[in-house]
């Protein structure tokens, strides 16, 4: 890792505010795991947690009675449930996508927050694999899911898409954590050497593996990453291609249609995203760490929004264009019933803050405005949820034969189920900002200019006026 | 991009149907205003969080936390229960072995040959019997359900005095002490009420009792009496003959106020007829149907008119008016007083003109079929038009009822009121029935039996009438009792048991023959001593009856039936004594009282089945409601589920409000047999009685009923008429005209394209290749299958607030259209809501050779079998729901709870009912909760048969032949517009029908290739008609 200085002639700016030095950034990052807990944090953490026993319960009772404790009926099979799975999953996407991806690409910005959108990834993977794992009827039976070998010769069906999706987003959850755990392993060091009393050495000592920042460590290290993040960048674009392939490879009106693949990775990204910006806004300015965290990497998050959704708004345009085009009568129907049937209220919904909302951010003044930065993501989250409902729910609940025809309401544990979803994610989340550096602090050295070899050689021909110093030892994991 | 051209529904013709499914759907979609269009989006305006289901928040958390605690420590297997085997095998039983045994059952004066499937001695199905004419091996819907009727866990176990548990001595000796102090004179002060009965034994043993007791009166009732045929059978004839009419050589039928496909006396015999001549073709009947609200029949006519039930009368008078004056039949003396008859004001010239026309010009091959609902002038004078146009001996034989003593029920059960109201019954004896729940409400019969000092009431459940009798005991059910029967066309068959009564009950003719004081009570003797003729010596007599027991006939149908001169004078005297009366209009309503084709007059309110099945014209479950034509819903400013009261005089009920297309204007109907107050778990409270609005006098339909809308609403359950059609091809039709000139319109219609497989096809060209057919043409919509597969395969019910929910089980079920033929390029011809047809398609799983459903599968548990079954694995499937996602006909259905245990049955039993148990198919698994289910062919009778092929010739084993296996719904069909087989032989029937010109696939452009074919359905209006 070597520091590139921006090259502020053509408007690139400082990725970390100036006066930040490696000790700084060591201590801003270290101090929130090490500090007591802030009353705030326990606040949200019982919140939190209660959330999550709301969702033991719930699912206990799902258990206990069935599946018809939810509002799933014939001909909506699959309702909230699998809306909630697909909703995660996409949250899931923005870690990979900006740990591995603008890691080869080589986007520097990202190290401020590639450790929090990696642990935000594994966290929604963990909240979207509770669903497909609860909403089966015989849940007792759903390891027949996965190739055991078997008396009875049974062996999985290959043509399932559903099939698919497990083996999908479990390589994908697999590699995240690696991928992630990789990444922590230096910032865990640093922890156990700054570490006071014993027990926190050990246990911090024991999941750093013991690294010592040697450079044969270093050189291992980056080569793993390295190949990490070349595994995870596919997996970005396969995860929800398949989980698209779900409803692609179906023959249901409105579900039965080529563009899911590209469009569900847009939108996966896109509320990824959302969701990153939603949780390192509160973070950011909980923990004051603004100066890591600066308005440029807000803005350059916005305009990633941005463009995918505007791809997002693409795809629903192209999906109507093409069901008037193809001449099928009922691919053309679910799209009118879409707009303008019982469920146009969602669909409705779902425009307004998916396609209408990011749309704001054309203006450079508004996409570098905190507050509304965070309002538009909580309405991108939303308008995302809506529209896996609308892509689930209106496609069934009016299909061929007009005599089956029906529609869903959603009962209380339907509500509490996603709710409390929404309790594991944040109880994970809150850990993770307690226990584990949320920000990585070797990374986030690499971009600072004592990063630079050079940093501190007397040459005449200096950088634009940076400041020198002696040179130091770039790869140092200890804390200064 | 693609250069395929898109398929094209050939669309329809610019006067062709309106596909519609309710009526907020039309006239929102034939509105020129576009806002009107848009509400259809609001149908159902309610938000994403909205709780139907109402969850207390206490009762969540209680829920709740329990099942945290339960939920983590136990799996969700179910309990294990343990099976023993016989130590001693029992006589006449091998376990496993089907054995089924003939029987009869009373339908409405009809005695239906029963064929009872029984298992281990727990009888479990009904089928038709085929060598009894009155099924031909076909069932209705209340013959499939009566098996339920017979497990009914909330019969009457014990008798009771007072509610108070007895012992069947302590009735004996209660009864007998009655019958003593009736001896000395004569019986005058004792009573019998009973059932209309066709059974030989039941008349011998009246006779018998009035040998006893010279001065005992019997009264007969029933609430969905047929007195009125039998009166005017005896206002035309002189005496009480009935019409049996062959349908299959009728050319024309007229049917006034008659639903012969359903409710009426001998449906299952109507319908097979009615469908043999419903063979498109030149030789295809023609149906004309009169009729205030819309009935199975109705719903089956070519032309349908819709006019008050008092105005069907008027109707026929200048009908045969026409007839005589253009058309020169000889009415002999009642000519006369309908000569210069007019038709009632609003009935089409046309409909006068035109059906006169076309019965008298297929002379001796019509039928004019009058309802049991119309007084019997009506039937009077039709007998005359019959004969004259020649149809008797023809298409109607006339045949003698067992029963010829019977009167009027109204007047029958008015003059017993009236005797219990001025304390001239002492002792009265009630054989079956529930006169307090249905007799009319203006004889306040309930508050009457409380001045019996001693009533006696034979009956199978604790119901209305046995809180307000003194005694009650348990009627045996049809299936547990000894009896006999004489059928419609004078058929004489021995009703056998099938197994012990359950509950210790008894039947009709045993208390009968306690009355009588018979040397044997016991059933078997009663029925033996009947048909057992003076001095026939014991080893013919019982080789007879063995011979009868064995092919379910003891006496085959006399033929020709009697043939009887009509009394014109009398006909026509009553005739003129037809008042016109206030005309019906908004100040003067009429209601109308139906027989309900499931509850029939309330006994089968217990049945889960029943109630759970959808109504064939509204598909409301678990409720009746009263039915209001769409334009007097306007001008009353009625909408679906308002609470109506309706009253006359001092009487009045409560009824939610049903906007039916094809009600008579100002006419509304109501369905008898629901509102029962104590019928069990299942039936108390559900739907709403009516009875209290009858009269003695009136017993179907009044005038002069005044309607108040009520502030309150309710809700009803369907399970159908959510939405609209959408032009899409689902039920094809045509007319025969279309027909013959485009023998394959329907494949047009509903095209099939070819597409590349997307891999090697499976060859299916050796062994067996099962396939099924669905006539449309000759389906009427019964429901008869629905109930046949419920039964057959252990189907569950679930209850109304989950039908709301859209979760019922039906794995067969009937969708229903409503026709609308005027309506294209005429929006707001009001006729066209008014008037429409219907369309019936039954849908089951179709076995798509290229099932959706099997590739989405995770985990292989819905494969194809080698035989080309789309099968079910239960024990593989996990419930991902993902099959039938993408089952793209919504036949597959989900165990979404435990039904069995979470089912209607609770709270009284947190388990399945012992008794209900005992019904279930042994060869069908009970599927549990979390698994997918759905129609498998039938595939437990496919393997039997099998099976049994294989062992046959010696063991050599051969193939199935063709007719030797039927699926459930197949044997059932009464119209016989279900075929199934193998459609691999090319003499089988499967493969003929596979061949007609009618045949198409349903959603055939997706690729599915359906192992289910329909053929089209076909009508045959009368050209003059359309004019």
């Amino acid at each position: 890792m070597s520091f590139d200085a921006p090259i502020k002639a053509i408007g690139e700016k400082d990725l970390v505010a100036p006066k930040s030095t490696f000790k700084s950034i060591t201590e801003a990052v270290s101090r929130v795991t090490e500090n007591p807990a802030p009353k705030g944090w326990w606040i949200a953490f019982l919140t939190a947690f209660s959330f999550t026993g709301v969702l033991l319960g719930s699912i206990g009772y799902l258990f206990w009675r069935g599946v018809g404790v939810w509002g799933n009926n014939s001909p909506v099979g699959w309702a909230w449930d699998i809306t909630n799975f697909v909703w995660w999953v996409g949250i899931g996407h923005a870690g990979t996508l900006i740990s591995a991806v603008l890691f080869l690409f080589r986007q520097k910005w990202r190290t401020s927050i590639n450790r929090f959108a990696e642990a935000m990834t594994i966290f929604a993977v963990i909240c979207a694999l509770i669903f497909p794992g609860i909403h089966v009827g015989r849940v007792w039976h759903a390891y027949y899911m996965f190739p055991i070998p078997n008396q009875m010769g049974a062996w999985p069906n290959f043509k399932s898409p559903l099939l698919w999706d497990v083996f999908a987003v479990g390589t994908y959850f697999t590699v995240s954590s690696l991928f992630w755990f990789v990444g922590l392993i230096p910032d865990l060091a640093t922890l156990r050497d700054r570490a006071k009393n014993s027990l926190r050495r050990m246990v911090y000592g024991f999941f750093s593996l013991g690294w010592r920042g040697s450079n044969r460590h270093w050189q291992n290290y980056e080569r793993a990453y390295m190949i990490l993040a070349a595994l995870s960048t596919p997996l970005v674009l396969s995860v929800h291609s398949v989980v698209s392939f779900d409803f692609a490879t179906s023959v249901e009106p409105g579900w039965h249609t080529t563009i899911f693949p590209p469009y569900f990775v847009a939108g996966a990204v896109f509320s990824g995203f959302a969701m990153v910006m939603t949780l390192l806004l509160v973070a950011r300015s909980v923990f004051k760490l603004t100066d890591l965290v600066t308005i440029t990497h807000v803005e350059l998050m916005n305009k990633i929004m941005l463009a995918t959704g505007s791809l997002v708004g693409y795809a629903y345009a192209m999906e109507f264009f093409v069901a008037w085009y193809s001449g099928n009568e009922y691919e053309r129907y679910v799209f009118i019933n879409r707009a303008t049937g019982p469920y146009a209220w969602a669909y409705w919904i779902m425009i307004t803050c998916n396609v209408i909302s990011p749309q704001l951010f054309w203006s450079k003044r508004l996409r570098t405005n905190i507050p509304l930065s965070f309002v538009v993501s909580i309405f991108i989250n939303i308008g995302m949820w809506f529209e896996r409902f609308v892509i689930i729910v209106t496609s069934l609940h009016r299909d061929f034969i007009p005599s089956s025809w029906g529609y869903f309401h959603p009962t209380l544990v339907d509500i509490t189920t996603y709710l409390g979803s929404l309790g594991v994610f944040f109880t994970l989340f809150l850990l993770f900002l307690r226990w584990v550096p949320m920000i990585a602090i070797a990374e986030l050295k690499s971009i600072l200019p004592e990063a630079d070899p050079h940093f501190g050689d007397h040459h005449e021909e200096a950088h634009e006026g940076d400041s020198h110093g002696e040179p130091s030892l770039a790869t140092s994991a200890e804390g200064h | 991009m693609t250069h395929r051209k898109p398929y094209e529904f050939e669309g329809p013709a610019p006067n062709a149907a309106v596909y519609w499914t309710s009526l907020d759907d039309f006239t929102l979609q034939q509105s020129a205003d576009p806002s009107a269009r848009a509400s259809l989006a609001e149908e159902f305006p309610r938000e994403a969080l909205d709780f139907s289901d109402g969850v207390s928040r206490r009762g969540f958390m209680t829920l709740m936390g329990a099942s945290v605690a339960l939920g983590t420590l136990e799996g969700c297997r179910r309990p294990v229960d343990k099976i023993l085997p016989y130590t001693r095998m029992p006589e006449d039983i091998a376990v496993n072995v089907t054995s089924y045994y003939a029987t009869i059952i009373d339908r409405r004066g009809e005695s239906l040959g029963l064929l009872v499937e029984s298992h281990e001695g727990r009888p479990t199905k009904v089928e038709g019997n085929p060598d009894h004419g009155s099924s031909r091996g076909k069932t209705d819907l209340l013959g499939q359900a009566t098996v339920l009727d017979l497990y009914d866990p909330d019969r009457a176990r014990q008798p009771s005095m007072h509610g108070e548990d007895k012992r069947y001595s302590d009735f004996d000796a209660a009864l007998r002490t009655v019958l003593q102090s009736q001896a000395a004179n004569g019986g005058s002060g004792l009573r019998v009420l009973a059932q209309p009965s066709n059974s030989p034994t039941f008349v011998r043993l009246r006779r018998a009792v009035l040998r006893r007791f010279p001065h005992v009166r019997f009264h007969t009732w029933s609430s969905a009496s047929t007195s009125n045929a039998r009166e005017g059978a005896r206002l035309a004839f002189g005496q009480v003959l009935l019409p049996v009419i062959a349908f299959e050589r009728a050319r024309v039928i007229l049917s006034l106020d008659s639903d012969f496909l359903q409710t009426e006396t001998g449906a299952v015999r109507n319908t097979r007829g009615f469908a043999l001549g419903r063979r498109p073709g030149s030789e295809m009947n023609r149906l004309y149907v009169v009729e205030p609200s819309y009935s199975t029949t109705g719903a089956s006519a070519d032309h349908r008119l819709r006019l008050a039930a008092r105005e069907v009368e008027l109707y026929l008078q200048a009908l045969a008016g026409q007839l005589v004056r253009a058309h020169h039949i000889d009415l002999g003396e009642i000519a006369g007083a309908v000569r210069n008859a007019q038709a009632p004001q609003g009935v089409p010239a046309k409909w006068i003109e035109a059906v006169a026309n076309d019965l008298a010009t297929h002379h001796g091959g019509t039928a004019i079929v009058v309802g049991s609902r119309q007084p019997p002038p009506v039937h009077a004078l039709a007998h005359a038009i019959n004969q004259a146009l020649g149809n008797a001996g023809q298409t109607i034989q006339y045949v003698a009822p067992a029963d010829r003593d019977e009167i009027d029920h109204g007047t029958d059960i008015g003059s017993l009121a009236e005797a219990m109201g001025a304390g001239q019954v002492q002792a009265l004896v009630i054989l079956g029935g529930n006169p307090v729940y249905d007799s009319p409400g203006d004889l306040a019969f309930g508050e009457k039996l409380g001045h019996v000092p001693n009533s006696f009431l034979l009956s199978s459940h604790r119901d209305e009438t046995a809180e307000r009798a003194t005694w009650h005991i348990p009627r045996a059910h049809e299936l547990e009792a000894w009896g006999d029967g004489q059928a419609m066309d004078g058929t004489i068959a021995i009703q056998q048991p099938l197994i012990q009564p359950l509950f210790q009950g008894r039947s009709d003719i045993e208390i009968l023959a306690m009355l009588a004081d018979e040397p044997s009570v016991h059933g078997h003797d009663l029925v033996q001593a009947t048909h057992r003729d003076a001095g026939m010596p014991a080893v013919v007599f019982n080789r007879a009856w063995r011979r009868a027991l064995n092919r379910g006939v003891y006496r085959d149908a006399p033929s020709g039936g009697t043939v009887s001169s009509i009394q014109g004078s009398d006909v026509a005297q009553r005739i003129g004594q037809r008042q016109a009366g206030t005309p019906i209009g908004q100040n003067n309503l009429e209601v109308n009282f139906l027989v309900d084709n499931k509850m029939f007059d309330g006994r089968h309110a217990n049945n889960a089945w029943l109630q759970e099945l959808p109504d064939p014209i509204t598909k409301i479950t678990w409720d009746n409601a009263a039915y209001v034509s769409p334009a007097t819903a306007q001008a009353l400013a009625i909408s679906n589920g308002d609470m109506l009261r309706l009253s006359k005089g001092a009487r009045s009920i409560e009824i939610v409000a049903w906007i039916l297309p094809g009600q008579a204007d100002w006419s509304i109907g109501l369905t008898i047999g629901w509102g029962r107050s104590k019928a069990g778990r299942l039936g108390t409270r559900k739907g709403f009685d009516v009875n209290p609005l009858r009269t003695a006098a009136a017993l179907w339909f009044t005038d002069g009923v005044t309607l108040t809308k009520t502030a309150a609403t309710y809700a009803l359950s369907q399970t159908q008429d959510h939405f609209r059609m959408e032009g899409r091809p689902m039920a094809v039709e045509a007319t025969l005209a279309e027909f013959e000139e485009t023998p394959n319109f329907a494949a047009r219609r509903s095209p099939t394209p070819r597409t590349l497989p997307l891999w090697r096809e499976v060859d299916y060209s050796t062994g067996y290749r099962w396939g099924m057919t669905i006539d449309l043409a000759t389906c009427t919509g019964c429901n008869t299958c629905v109930v046949a597969c419920q039964s057959e395969n252990n189907i569950p019910v679930v209850g109304k607030e989950q039908v709301a929910r859209g979760r019922e089980m039906h794995w067969l079920r009937i969708d229903r259209y409503f026709v609308s033929p005027k309506a294209h390029g005429n929006d707001r011809d009001p006729e066209a809501t008014n008037d429409p047809m219907v369309a019936y398609q039954p849908l089951a799983c179709v076995h798509c050779e290229e099932a959706p459903c099997e590739n989405v599968c995770p985990v292989n548990a819905t494969v194809h079998s080698p035989e080309g079954l789309n099968e079910m694995a239960y024990n593989r499937c996990i419930g991902t729901r993902y099959c039938a996602n993408n089952c793209p006909y919504k036949v597959r259905r989900f165990n979404y709870l435990n039904w069995h245990n979470d089912g209607v049955y609770q709270p009284d039993d947190a388990d399945v009912p012992e008794t209900v148990r005992m019904q279930m198919n042994p060869n069908v698994t009970v599927r549990f909760r979390g698994v997918m289910e759905k129609c498998t062919y039938c595939v437990q009778r496919i393997q039997g048969r099998k099976i049994e092929a294989r062992r046959s010739d010696n063991g050599h084993g051969r193939h199935i032949r063709d007719g030797e296996l039927m699926t459930a719904c197949q044997q059932a069909c009464p119209a016989d517009a279900i075929v199934f087989g193998d459609f691999n032989d090319p003499a089988s029937r499967i493969s003929q029908m596979r061949r007609n010109d009618r045949r198409y696939a349903l959603l055939g452009e997706i690729g599915t290739q359906p192992r289910t074919l329909y053929l089209a359905k076909i009508r045959n209006p009368n050209p003059e008609m359309l004019g």
